[in-house]
């Protein structure tokens, strides 16, 4: 059943700018996708790159370094149904270029585009070129040219889309409620993409504990501040080796850091108070005071706690509250138009009375 | 035109009566559903033959009702249950009297011809050609002319023969057909209850150039206490100067002051009693209770 | 020279007479256009069909699978209109449209005009857009047809006569806009003085009729809250509605948007549900409401109609009003006016047989080859069989077609449209062209002095429609006294 009646108030008095539920959640989901394909590319760049570094490895090697990246994407089962083998060929192809994968770079940059192209006349056209270039980007590449031209500069080019698109915005599109939505996506998905990466270290770690510590666990952590693009940001604060704890601190709690839990949590909650137009502090609805509450107790929270409590348990965690702050406000203040639409047809019934028959 | 009465001929008239109707219909769904738009057409219609007393249209869940007129002037009460529900109810209770026809006898003998003017073909236009459950095929045509070879001679006698050709040819069975069977899937059967009856008398009179429409209203048939009845279906027939008369092709008689009328149109679809849509991907089951019972 | 070699040949072509003179009201043109280089000129046609391309000023072709965005081509040469001749056109086409709303009243209430036998009630009663259900209905303030757009044609003589009406979502007011921004911006010399009166006003004088036709419960408080309704992003003509819905400054809506609740419209937005009083909608009526119309269709909003009937929220154009193009409807306009207003037909008819009369089937059987068949209830160009320059093949599959349902055809001689210089190929030739001046009802009926002028691009063709190879160009009717 779904919720038809979340929006259902009438609004309290006539606004002059009428944002319509269906545009702002196509302007959300237009700006998590985009991010959300950013954060694959570096991803899988990454990743690539770290295998250059281990020289040859074994099937066995291959298979424990892609595996963990699907689990944390939830994408394992999906992977199995289309490939026998985990390795580097196939794992790209999957996370690039399959539209079955719903996560793919691909899928993500056609359903931004699409969300674009659904309220192309309210975004600037300067926004909507990019989207388009790097539609058309990716759907000319194939796996193979990939592979065989260096797979870095093309995940360079699709960050430097998702670059170019953020700065386009900031600066062609104007600070409307539209703008808010946008923000609030894109910090939105940025924040749980932060907990995935982080996450998938625990996926990496746990089958061989003896390692923590180790050169491949250095080697790990960094490849997951590479893959936050943090490294630099990282060396600023602890000059010093790359720490297990240090790295989680950095990455959950550094508040300059534009990629860090604490970072992008704060702005979602900063963006969620303007599109609700509440002043900033007060939390009204149920759900805005779920959200606050959390971000309180996060700010009491030192790494020592998390470590204690698991990193696992307290990402797991904090992805429940970013979901259910976010269908939290994209129940109250958007819109799900139906996308299937032969659904939607068997949806709608025909009722009559029985035939006449005395 | 209309040939005089003589004393001998004028018609015995059960005299007028009053007539308590209560319909309901329930539809029960298996899961919520919402968004739900109605219309029903339930109200008994006044005219020179009947006289609505009182109507009340009571609804659960309740909510407002919107009236208006429908293209053939069927009053038509429309509403909206947008709140999750599972079940619906519409229930009308309606006081109605009925009276003789005053205008006596049809006439005899009205050919094709006496349709052709235009002043009187304004009236019937849409009620020779094709609509949505009166198909016109070889089929139809074919069963017309077998009954009626060459031009209809005698309007309402060749209609009255063709109604009494479906109610011998054709057997009554509620469970064949089903409430958006046509008259060319009708008679290929030859069974059906009183919806494909008209439907199938409609097709044949419409395919000999005879004008005529589907009525949807109740049948009186003598019953007292709880016994659940049915809606009823019949035939009018258009007779220049004389105007539309009724005939009743399930039970093969003119209708007479048993009979309440609710709506008429070119088939079921233009009178359809209770009709609606609503959102959701529940199953349902729906609950009809009729009852018709003489007043005083 | 620019027009040194240009030949009018034998039409009537709009800017040269006969003996090669230019016209009087084209002589500005003329005079900006001759001296400039052949070179610059197409540099500028070049320039001008870019910037269409890239500010999306397209339409989508729909027989194509890829549903492509095309440009309606764009020529630069203007079409000029004098004063005078705008005047006959102007007066003509109000009367036509007070006499189509009178109409639509009429056969939607008392029907009197069918009473009285100025049309036989069976044309209405089987047209395919006579609405059933939308009998006895109240439209507020009597208007039907708040937007209309009629083509125009001139014959050999350069009569204006009315080739059909489009009463139901005519389209293309947002070309005449870009046009003339467009030509503004590639040739400003030829706006020095020329004194062309201005379109730019069309929106809001679009709007105005709608705020003018609120519905009968509107609380007037504030303006009424209008909104324009499209099919969404994959609609041909979405272009158009983003434009007109930016320049008027009001919502644009698909129908997932809209929510009727208690008979009132509504439509969701994140400050939650905001009234809506007036819809200018661009969707055709079977898809207005699935509740009433067509059971399958998503791209309306159910309950629509019912809070139209409650005079909660008002629609333009009206439902029903497509009774009025059916094209075998068209063949009587001209008895509606006779009959409405006591008045002679300023702008004629062309000349048409209806098949469904026997007397004229029999004609258009015996003259398929010579004649131009349209069927009564489509546009754009389909289903039509142009005689004379139609094979064997196609005469044969019409002749079918219109004994199996003559009711859907009506014939017309072919009618010489009027030509007009039009830059193809590096040179001027003569191509056809027709126009569509816009028709605004609102507390008075304002006709738009332009509108869109469409021009056959193929050499000899007459059909002019963007979907069929036409193009477009700016349309300037000039002030009283300009020369």
């Amino acid at each position: 059943m779904p919720q038809p009646f979340s929006q259902e108030q009438v609004a309290r008095h006539k606004q002059a700018n009428i944002m319509l539920s269906r545009v702002a959640g196509s302007l959300y989901w237009m700006s998590r996708y985009l991010e959300r394909a950013e954060n694959v590319a570096r991803l899988v760049d990454v990743n690539l790159q770290i295998l250059l570094d281990f020289g040859q490895v074994s099937d066995e090697t291959l298979k424990e370094h892609w595996l963990p990246i699907l689990r944390s994407t939830d994408d394992e089962d999906l992977f199995f149904q289309l490939y026998e083998n985990a390795d580097s060929e196939s794992v790209t192809e999957f996370l690039t270029f399959r539209p079955e994968n719903p996560n793919s770079l691909f899928s993500c940059i056609s359903s931004a585009r699409e969300n674009a192209r659904q309220v192309r006349d309210q975004i600037s056209s300067e926004m909507w070129e990019v989207l388009n270039e790097a539609y058309h980007f990716i759907k000319s590449a194939d796996a193979t040219r990939v592979w065989h031209d260096g797979a870095s500069a093309f995940y360079d080019q699709i960050k430097r889309y998702s670059h170019l698109f953020q700065g386009i915005t900031v600066s062609t599109f104007s600070r409307s409620e539209g703008f808010e939505f946008i923000q609030f996506g894109k910090y939105l998905e940025r924040a749980d993409k932060t907990t995935r990466l982080l996450d998938m270290k625990y996926h990496i770690l746990l089958p061989k504990v003896t390692d923590v510590g180790g050169a491949v666990d250095a080697a790990q952590w960094h490849a997951v501040l590479r893959s936050a693009s943090a490294v630099e940001a990282y060396r600023r604060f602890y000059v010093a080796d790359i720490l297990f704890a240090k790295v989680i601190e950095f990455l959950i709690f550094q508040d300059s850091f534009p990629r860090s839990l604490v970072f992008c949590l704060q702005q979602m909650d900063h963006f969620a108070h303007l599109i609700a137009d509440v002043p900033e502090d007060e939390y009204r609805s149920p759900g805005e005071r779920r959200f606050g509450k959390f971000l309180n107790n996060l700010h009491f929270t030192t790494v020592q706690d998390i470590i204690q409590q698991g990193l696992h348990e307290f990402l797991m965690e904090v992805q429940d509250e970013i979901g259910a702050f976010g269908s939290h406000l994209y129940n109250t203040f958007m819109f799900a138009p139906p996308v299937d639409l032969q659904a939607e047809i068997r949806f709608h019934q025909q009722q009559e009375q029985q035939q006449q028959a005395c | 035109m209309i040939p005089p009465l003589s004393p001998s001929e004028s018609p015995i008239q059960p005299a007028g009566q009053r007539l308590r109707v209560r319909h309901l219909t329930r539809f029960l769904y298996e899961s919520v559903v919402h968004d739900s738009y109605n219309d029903v057409r339930l109200c008994p219609v006044s005219d020179p033959l009947q006289r609505s007393e009182s109507f009340h249209l009571v609804l659960r869940p309740p909510v407002p009702v919107h009236t208006h007129h429908d293209f053939f002037l069927n009053r038509v009460d429309h509403f909206e249950v947008h709140e999750p529900h599972d079940r619906l109810e519409v229930e009308s209770v309606a006081v109605v009297e009925t009276r003789p026809d005053p205008r006596g006898l049809p006439p005899k003998g009205l050919t094709l011809a006496s349709l052709e003017a235009p002043e009187v073909r304004e009236n019937y236009f849409d009620f020779v050609v094709e609509s949505r459950f009166v198909p016109q095929n070889v089929a139809i045509w074919r069963e017309a002319m077998d009954v009626i070879t060459g031009d209809a001679g005698d309007l309402w006698g060749d209609a009255v023969r063709l109604g009494r050709h479906v109610h011998d040819t054709f057997a009554y069975d509620p469970d064949w057909t089903h409430v958006h069977t046509d008259a060319a899937d009708a008679l290929k059967d030859r069974r059906g209850v009183c919806q494909d009856y008209a439907h199938v008398m409609i097709a044949l009179c419409r395919s000999k150039g005879i004008p005529a429409r589907y009525v949807s209203g109740y049948f009186y048939g003598g019953r007292s206490g709880e016994e659940n009845e049915a809606s009823h279906a019949w035939v009018e027939v258009f007779l220049p100067g004389f105007g539309w008369k009724a005939w009743d092709p399930t039970h093969a008689r003119e209708a007479d002051t048993r009979y309440v009328k609710l709506a008429i149109g070119r088939d079921y679809d233009d009178a359809k009693p209770v009709s609606g849509r609503f959102r959701g991907t529940s199953g349902r089951r729906i609950e009809v209770e009729v009852m018709v019972r003489l007043l005083d | 020279m620019l027009f040194d070699n240009y030949q009018p040949e034998d039409f009537f072509d709009e800017m040269f007479t006969a003996d090669g003179s230019v016209r009087p009201h084209y002589r500005g043109v003329a005079d900006a256009l001759n001296p400039v280089d052949p070179g610059e000129f197409r540099n500028k046609q070049a320039a001008v069909e870019a910037a269409f391309m890239r500010g999306g000023v397209t339409f989508t072709v729909y027989s194509d699978a890829q549903g492509t965005e095309r440009i309606f081509p764009f020529d630069c040469v203007p079409r000029v209109i004098s004063a005078e001749e705008w005047d006959v056109v102007e007066r003509g086409l109000i009367q036509r449209l007070t006499a189509l709303n009178l109409f639509l009243h009429d056969i939607y209430h008392e029907q009197k005009i069918l009473k009285d036998r100025v049309i036989p009630p069976q044309y209405l009663l089987t047209a395919k857009h006579f609405r059933r259900e939308f009998m006895h209905f109240e439209v507020p303030k009597d208007v039907y047809v708040h937007i209309c757009g009629s083509d125009l044609i001139r014959d050999r003589d350069g009569r204006y006569l009315v080739l059909e009406d489009n009463l139901r979502c005519p389209s293309g007011a947002s070309y005449m806009l870009e046009n003339r921004a467009a030509l503004k911006r590639t040739f400003p010399e030829l706006f020095q003085a020329s004194g062309v009166r201005p379109v730019s006003h069309y929106p809001a004088e679009l709007l105005k009729a709608m705020q003018h036709c609120a519905p009968k419960n509107f609380d007037g408080r504030d303006a009424p809250q209008c909104v324009l309704l499209t099919p969404g992003v994959f609609n041909s003509a979405y272009f158009e509605h983003a434009f007109l819905a930016r320049q008027m400054g009001i919502p644009i809506v698909e129908g997932r948007d809209l929510v009727v609740r208690d008979f009132k419209v509504f439509m969701r937005t994140t400050a939650g549900l905001v009234k809506v009083d007036v819809i200018y909608r661009r969707i055709d009526d079977d898809f207005l409401d699935p509740s009433v119309f067509r059971p399958d269709s998503l791209l309306g909003v159910p309950g629509l109609v019912n809070a139209y009937r409650a005079g909660n929220v008002s629609l333009a154009n009206s439902i029903g009003t497509g009774v009025a193009d059916d094209k075998v409807v068209y063949y009587f306009v001209p008895r509606m006016i006779r009959y409405y207003l006591g008045e002679e037909p300023i702008l004629p008819n062309v000349d048409t047989y209806l098949a469904s009369e026997p007397e004229d089937c029999a004609f258009i059987l015996d003259n398929l080859d010579k004649l131009v068949v349209k069927s009564a209830n489509e546009a754009g160009g389909y289903g039509m069989l142009m005689g004379p320059w139609a094979s064997r093949q196609e005469i044969a599959d019409f002749r079918v077609q219109i004994e199996a349902n003559p009711r859907n055809f009506i014939a017309q001689h072919p009618i010489s449209l009027s030509r007009h210089p039009t830059w193809v190929d590096d040179r001027f030739e003569g191509r056809h062209i027709d126009l569509r001046p816009y028709i605004l009802c609102g507390e008075k009926i304002v006709v738009t002095p332009g509108g869109l002028t469409r021009v056959a691009l193929r050499k000899g063709s007459l059909v002019v429609n963007s979907s069929q190879g036409g193009g477009s160009k700016d349309t300037w009717v000039l002030r009283h006294g300009v020369r």
